[in-house]
């Protein structure tokens, strides 16, 4: 079953990755798998590792395809300037939040109602726009990917090697 | 691809086929080893650093007839071997420095 379920995750994979690494990343999961110890601990802590590398590795194939080995994914590619501290993030949503408050404070109060918004209903506003959000990326690369932007960069490389 | 800093995981891919080519169960366990057993890494995680390694030429794929598809060998380039001497110079470069800094704290 827990092979069944790695052979579906590597479907996330773009199919070239898949054919040059698919067959090896099988057997490979398959003989890590044989070795575990009988721990329950440790098989829970291999297949969520297993699991969790899957899906950032087919995310990473997915960005590599699209946009080329420059894009900023990883530790040992990454310029400083692309660098973005974990704590901007948190603080960006802890302003996102403020600002949905405030505005909602101000809309009912112009409305005459001093009442203000639950916070399960600005979380939940959060959730739909950052679902939106991911939504509305995933299209944008989806329309890059359908329209070959991605290979311009190989017709780059080609023009430069025959000059 | 820009050599720094490698993450640990690659490091490890590097400094596993620095010794002799291996493949991908042989390098998954041995960089469990040299890490002390601190760094398991996923069949994910090794093969999009594989992959990586590939297409910038630090790795190479031994050719051999018998070798069955799902049981490749890998080996570190002349590039890969050049650049983990040089990762590795800048390295024992930030120990003196951060070895020496900690001792004029200290003294």
């Amino acid at each position: 079953m827990a092979l069944t379920a790695y052979r579906w995750l590597l479907c996330l994979y773009p199919r070239s990755y898949r054919d040059e690494f698919g067959e090896e990343m099988v057997s490979v999961f398959r003989h890590a798998r044989s070795e575990l110890p009988p721990a329950v601990a440790a098989k829970i802590s291999f297949y969520w590792r297993e699991f969790c590398g899957l899906l950032s590795g087919a995310l990473r194939a997915h960005f590599d395809r699209l946009f080329g080995p420059a894009m900023p994914l990883r530790r040992f590619n990454m310029q400083p300037q692309f660098r973005f501290p974990r704590s901007t993030v948190f603080l960006m949503l802890v302003i996102f939040a403020g600002t949905v408050l405030t505005i909602a404070k101000a809309a009912s109060v112009a409305g005459g109602l001093a009442v203000w918004p639950s916070l399960v209903s600005v979380l939940m506003f959060m959730l739909l726009t950052m679902c939106t959000a991911a939504v509305v990326v995933w299209g944008i690369l989806h329309t890059l990917r359908r329209s070959g932007v991605h290979r311009l960069e190989n017709v780059q490389v080609e023009a430069n090697r025959n000059r | 691809m820009k050599a720094f800093a490698l993450s640990e995981p690659v490091l490890l891919v590097l400094l596993s086929l620095a010794e002799q080519p291996r493949h991908g169960y042989s390098i998954l366990k041995d960089v469990e080893a040299l890490s002390g057993g601190r760094v398991l890494l996923s069949t994910g995680t090794l093969y999009g650093a594989l992959q990586r390694l590939l297409s910038d030429d630090w790795i190479e794929r031994v050719e051999e007839d018998k070798t069955p598809r799902d049981r490749r060998t890998y080996r570190l380039t002349s590039r890969g071997r050049r650049n983990l001497q040089m990762e590795i110079e800048r390295m024992r470069h930030l120990t003196r420095v951060a070895a020496l800094r900690v001792a004029r704290k200290e003294a």
